[in-house]
């Protein structure tokens, strides 16, 4: 053992050191948020509560494919859906039960409109399971509270575009180009594409 | 006798005496449990700060009502005893602990003049209530019938033993030096000297002292008793409610009788260097008691200080740190300091 060791044995330097990064520390300040009264604004593309996207004349963007519901792994979402006039089909019941969300944001990946969207909203704690079922109307009321405006506009464009308008269609691909050249089709393929899409449905 | 300008009749003197000592004994009990209440408050903030938290917030201003409200949840709480530990010891235990805590109180001048029994052993009797305490706890280690309890009462012991040793003898210096066990005697004797402090001639038997201190009163980096991360919290895992306070209020009080004892037989207790008298006369206005209680509290700033620093001692290195540095360290103290006494008498 050299001098130095020795001294820095005997004097216990290395407490000394220690002890003086505490007390600097005592008279840094606190990185603690005190949290109801000093919030944290979400970061963009925060996944919190759940909202349908209503659109310029006041309904909502969904159209009822059901492909949220067949993706989500929680299986917390349910569509019913029912034929309207002029054969257009209507969303008659849109529910997420938030308690069973495991904000995966799949439904907002797998939606090919852009109609479902995690908003930013995190502070919807509450006493009972009823207020945490959301409905359409409350899921169309969550837009207008949380991502109406500008707001949810330039959200949707960063962060919840349909992922396949990254892609363009290679032009040998096939395609669907509409009813006419649905009837096309082979029977054969037209028979499991409806079996798939009913099974998506229910 | 005359008090307050009353005159006593002869025979009523005795009564008049154990009211005063009465009055004297709530004082000194009412003002330490405050300091006790106020002592946890101090201690989650100044670790909270050195760990760049905030602490207590919430109740009250700054949390400043926070010990308030964990008295009140504490003397509320159930009271459990465990079907299979022995009643009377477990309920005895915690008593022991406490009241050696606060007996030793009895010896402390807090300033000139205001001690409750001014006996001359009274170092002695300090450290014979401090190895006293150990008893609550090795009583409420056995008798909670808990693998971690146990654990934690046989370490204690074993600790308590080892480091009473280097602080009673860290102690033999400021015996010599003062010639007396008298705790104000030995105040007034630092002050016959012109640095005033033992602190300086007896800087090896103060740093022993310390060390011993830490270790003798359970904390950090000497808190192995109530390891957290290995027992629970040792040898009170099975307490709750009151009794569980009365631990934590022991030892809070250990920890301030040991910093009074670092005060009075290092620091020079209420009084203040010759030397810094004489450069700074305007300080002797001051009442003796607010150097006292601030030489106290920078102790116990240093009992959080060192908590929120050091890590814990694994428990050989605790045993070897006592018995192969701190106590041959006191005893190389004792050798010197007798030498130059005998030479400088």
């Amino acid at each position: 053992m050299s001098i130095k060791q020795i001294a820095k044995k005997v004097f216990m330097l290395e407490i000394l050191k220690g002890m003086a990064l505490t007390l600097r520390m005592m008279f840094s300040p606190a990185v603690t948020r005190q949290y109801p009264e000093e919030k944290r604004p979400s970061m963009p593309g925060f996944r919190g509560l759940h909202a349908l996207v209503r659109k310029e004349d006041g309904t909502a963007k969904c159209v009822g494919c059901g492909l949220c519901a067949a993706v989500c792994p929680s299986k917390c979402i349910a569509v019913y859906t029912s034929e309207g006039a002029d054969h257009t089909k209507v969303v008659d019941r849109y529910e997420i039960e938030v308690l069973r969300c495991v904000y995966c944001a799949f439904c907002v990946e797998a939606c090919p409109f852009g109609a479902v969207v995690l908003t930013g909203h995190y502070e919807y704690s509450d006493y009972g399971r009823e207020p945490l079922f959301m409905t359409k109307e409350k899921l169309l009321s969550n837009w207008d509270n949380f991502m109406a405006g500008t707001k949810g506009e330039e959200y949707f464009r960063k962060f919840w575009r349909p992922l396949a308008e990254d892609y363009a269609a290679h032009e040998d691909q096939a395609v669907f180009r509409g009813k006419k050249t649905a009837v096309e089709a082979s029977s054969e393929g037209k028979k499991a594409l409806s079996i798939e899409g009913s099974g998506n449905a229910a | 006798m005359n008090i307050f300008g009353f005159s006593v009749p002869a025979g009523y003197e005795f009564i008049i005496n154990l009211v005063i000592l009465l009055i004297k004994i709530g004082i000194v009990v009412g003002i330490t449990m405050l300091h006790v209440l106020y002592a946890t408050y101090f201690e989650r903030k100044v670790i909270g700060h050195m760990q760049i938290r905030l602490g207590p917030m919430r109740t009250g201003f700054h949390g400043f009502l926070q010990p308030v409200a964990d008295g009140l949840k504490l003397f509320f709480k159930e009271d459990i005893i465990p079907a299979q530990a022995d009643r009377t010891v477990f309920k005895i235990a915690p008593v022991i602990f406490v009241f050696a805590a606060l007996s030793s109180l009895a010896v402390v001048p807090f300033f000139d003049g205001f001690v409750i029994a001014n006996v001359n052993i009274a170092l002695l009797y300090v450290l014979a209530m401090s190895s006293l305490g150990a008893y609550g706890v090795i009583m409420a280690g056995w008798a909670s019938n808990s693998k971690y309890s146990f654990l934690g009462g046989l370490r204690s012991s074993a600790q308590v033993i080892s480091y009473e040793v280097a602080l009673g003898l860290s102690l033999v210096g400021v015996m010599l030096m003062a010639g007396s066990l008298n705790l104000s005697e030995i105040v007034s004797a630092q002050q016959q000297h012109w640095y005033g402090m033992f602190l300086f001639p007896q800087c090896i038997g103060y740093f022993v002292f310390m060390v011993s201190a830490f270790a003798e009163t359970n904390r950090t980096p000497f808190d192995l008793p109530e390891a957290e991360s290995e027992l629970v919290a040792g040898y009170f895992v099975e307490y709750s409610g009151m009794r569980f306070a009365l631990y934590y209020a022991g030892e809070y009080i250990g920890m301030i009788v040991m910093s009074s004892i670092a005060v009075l037989c290092y620091w020079g207790g209420w009084t203040l260097p010759p030397f810094l008298l004489k450069a700074l006369p305007f300080l002797a206005v001051v009442p003796g008691i607010v150097w006292f209680l601030l030489k106290v509290y920078f102790h116990i700033f240093l009992y959080y200080w060192v908590r929120a620093t050091v890590p814990r001692y694994r428990y050989d290195q605790l045993m070897g740190l006592g018995w192969k540095v701190m106590i041959p360290l006191a005893l190389a103290n004792i050798v010197v300091t007798s030498v130059v006494r005998y030479i400088v008498p």
